[in-house]
């Protein structure tokens, strides 16, 4: 597993990084067994006479993968920082993206805040709305606890702004009670054999996917990664970070197939409407054979005894193998804290930040709600088998995209999803989402 | 100084703190969105901003490697100028203004000729003194008690596709073929009345509180007479009770109309954080635009509801006001 691991950091500091600004690429080690840092000795400014409040926005809700992970951690810094007062607060995903811009704008964010990396923290870091946290990683970079690759995303003129949590990667996790049915004992590894199998599976009355369109996001979890394996991750990359236009014929195209699919009754035409929590729960009620989303799941996957025997997860197939291939991945380390420049200890909760950012990593690995941004200094033997296979995924990427909500600025982003919600409506087809993007973005 | 001076100069001290909450609170915001509509700029960093007309034009974006030409601006000075409201309506697939004001305006039609009849027939039934009036005041008023949030959550699930209670009713009368399979939220036929069915549900309680009021006013002694004159109790409500609550009838129309035209929260929880849906509203268009990136077109937005409301209070006033036969202007010359 460590091997993986160490393998994984490679090909990420390789080929991630899919730059939001310069990256400085300083190799980083990683899976040494040492004993595990108790969040005090690794984090010199704070100590367990240190007074403070501090205030934390995040997404972790009851619903959310990463919800222990948080209570955990907090739980470790509440003991090992009993003077620091610490609140936090977990807001929807979705509706919190435009609560912190809102608090952004107001000057009323809390000292530490959750971010998605690349665009999303750099619209704030250029109003100069974060504190830059060189001083307090300088350590944890220098003694090999903290990946500087892994900063590459929260990196802006070559200073350090976040905190890196997890990484994940979109994954294609399939129902296999339901894909035996139809004859399958593994899951597709061609798109011919995925499409053959979604054919099996209608005729079978089950909807091959679930797709949460009451959620934006949810939606471009399956149509950037049918872009990616059509165009390829570096065409994807360029476009995504402003290198290349929209007016691109692989991504009309790539709508066709996505619309054709929905057409064909790939999809659940009742997710239309409804949430990602609740079409998660269908995928695991047996409704859908196949779910498109980040591998984050894996944590809720492995705590559910009955359904985790039947799951496995794989990378979405390769469409157009002239330009695509597997190990082109959609995601890469975006979970984020980040603090407040207008903190009033902003020092201090730099501090905190990132001796809890660590361990919610710690934790949210453990769990299986992410793959570890942070150096592995502990057991992690009883690693659920889900997330131990997207570790091989990821150990054998070739590329990464990062998700597309999160690569680009938060105009070019709101633009982009209200066209992608149109193709999952119909109301607009490929012609159409090139053009208009071409036209309102670039 | 003079008496009169001084009873002049204490009527505006006096007035003073109203005033100047009256400008703070309401005239500094309206102008300020109306000087913001005129700039593109981002919310987060307001400072940053760029008037309209300074915009650089700019003919050609090199993009990678590939050049992108834009049409020349040829745009006249009002066109550049309002270019925020203009782009709002012409740009379909990013804003439809179009669309959003034309749902704003199907929810004030449903208010006003679906949501008021049933307040006032309610506020009649009950205004008559039936027996558990205080039970049906209290069960009719609970939807606006609470938060519209879990009005959103608890329709959501009346709604949903896959477990909703309407599909289990329709399943267990062997008719569920008759709902769309996006489900009543999502498809595009059925969705905007899906939305609006619990939006004016909401709030018939609280247009029945506003009438039932009135009713309750009416002199006793008028309906009496009517009574001992021959009319039945519709004819009392028709000639005697609701000539009597019209002024209420007209502050209930006014809110309906300008509620229905700012509605947001109700129609933001069906939403989700789905970026298109076929029950748009300007309040809902601005939200996403002011919080995302778009603040010169979001400040459009608000200036525009601004005005209709205001557009829509005097109109109603006017036409209330013409036909008023018991208090309004025309009748007091008469006299």
């Amino acid at each position: 597993m460590k091997r993986i691991l160490a393998t994984l950091l490679v090909v990420v500091l390789v080929f991630s990084l899919a730059a939001c600004d310069k990256k400085e690429n300083n190799t980083a080690g990683t899976g040494n067994n040492t004993t595990t840092n108790a969040p005090s000795s690794s984090s010199e400014g704070l100590t367990k006479d240190t007074k403070a409040d501090l205030e934390m926005w995040c997404i972790a809700t009851e619903s959310d993968s990463n919800r222990k992970s948080y209570e955990n951690a907090i739980a470790d810094m509440q003991a090992a920082y009993p003077n620091v007062n610490f609140k936090w607060e977990a807001f929807e995903n979705e509706s919190y993206k435009e609560k912190i811009k809102a608090a952004m704008a107001a000057d009323e964010v809390p000292d530490i805040f959750f971010t998605w990396s690349c665009a999303f923290l750099g619209d704030f870091v250029n109003q100069k709305k974060v504190y830059c946290l060189d001083d307090v990683l300088a350590k944890y970079i220098s003694n090999g606890d903290l990946p500087e690759v892994m900063l590459g995303n929260t990196t802006y003129e070559g200073k350090h702004y976040g905190v890196p949590l997890t990484m994940n990667i979109v994954g294609l996790f399939a129902n296999m009670d339901i894909l035996k049915e139809v004859g399958y004992t593994d899951v597709p590894g061609t798109y011919e054999d995925l499409i053959a199998c979604c054919d099996k599976l209608v005729a079978a009355g089950y909807y091959p996917f679930g797709c949460a369109g009451g959620e934006t996001w949810c939606v471009t979890e399956y149509l950037e990664s049918i872009i990616e394996k059509k165009i390829g991750a570096d065409a994807l990359n360029d476009i995504f970070l402003g290198r290349a236009s929209y007016n691109n014929q692989g991504v009309a195209d790539s709508v066709a197939i996505m619309q054709e699919m929905i057409d064909k009754g790939y999809f659940d035409p009742a997710g239309a409407s409804l949430g990602n929590d609740d079409i998660k729960a269908n995928f695991m009620a047996g409704k859908y054979a196949f779910y498109m989303n980040g591998t984050w799941n894996c944590a809720d996957f492995a705590a559910n005894e009955a359904f985790f025997p039947k799951v496995k997860v794989a990378e979405f197939p390769v469409i157009d193998s002239a330009k695509s291939q597997l190990g082109q991945l959609i995601g890469g380390p975006s979970d984020t804290l980040a603090v407040a420049a207008s903190s009033k200890n902003a020092a201090i909760a730099g501090e905190y930040a990132a001796a809890l950012g660590k361990l919610i990593c710690k934790y949210g690995y453990l769990d299986g709600a992410g793959l570890p941004a942070w150096k592995v200094d502990y057991d992690d033997s009883k690693v659920n088998g889900l997330t131990k296979k997207v570790s091989e995924i990821c150990a054998a990427a070739k590329a990464y995209v990062l998700f597309g909500d999160t690569a680009m600025s938060a105009a070019d982003k709101d633009i982009y999803l209200s066209y992608v919600d149109k193709v999952y409506s119909s109301s607009v087809d490929g012609a159409g989402f090139i053009s208009g993007l071409a036209k309102d973005i670039r | 100084m003079s008496k009169n001076t001084t009873k002049r100069i204490n009527i505006f001290l006096f007035l003073l703190p109203a005033l100047f909450l009256f400008v703070a609170i309401l005239v500094v915001p309206i102008v300020s969105s109306v000087y913001y509509s005129f700039f593109n700029f981002s919310m987060i960093d307001a400072s940053d901003k760029t008037f309209v007309l300074d915009e650089k034009e700019d003919t050609s974006t090199v993009v990678g490697d590939a050049l992108t030409a834009k049409e020349t601006d040829d745009r006249s000075f009002f066109g550049k100028l309002f270019e925020n409201y203009i782009e709002l309506f012409e740009n379909k697939n990013l804003y439809d203004m179009g669309k959003a004001l034309k749902n704003a305006f199907i929810l004030a039609a449903l208010s006003v000729f679906i949501q008021l009849p049933l307040s006032l027939g309610l506020a009649l039934m009950l205004g008559r003194g039936i027996k558990g009036e205080r039970l049906y005041l209290s069960v009719y008023f609970v939807p606006v008690l609470i938060s519209s949030v879990v009005i959103g959550a608890l329709w959501s699930k009346i709604y949903d596709p896959s477990h909703g209670v309407i599909l289990f009713i329709l399943e267990k009368l062997g008719c569920a073929d008759i709902l769309p399979a996006k489900g009543l939220l999502g498809d595009d036929s059925t969705a905007l009345l899906a939305v609006f069915i619990p939006t004016i549900w909401q709030y018939v309680g609280y247009h029945m509180l506003l009438m039932y009021a009135g009713v309750k006013s009416v002199s006793p002694e008028l309906r009496e007479a009517a009574k001992l004159d021959g009319a039945t109790d519709g004819q009392v409500d028709r000639y005697v009770v609701i000539p009597s609550i019209k002024q209420i009838i007209k502050v209930s129309v006014i809110f309906a109309i300008t509620g229905s035209l700012k509605s947001y929260d109700l129609i933001k929880i069906f939403a989700r954080s789905k970026y298109d849906v076929p029950y748009n509203v300007p309040s809902l268009m601005l939200v996403k635009n002011v919080f995302g990136g778009h603040g010169g077109e979001g400040n459009a937005i608000a200036v525009m509801l601004i005005i209709l409301c205001f557009a829509f209070a005097i109109l109603i006033n006017w036409i209330f006001k013409e036909r008023d036969i018991y208090g309004g202007k025309k009748h007091s010359k008469q006299q």
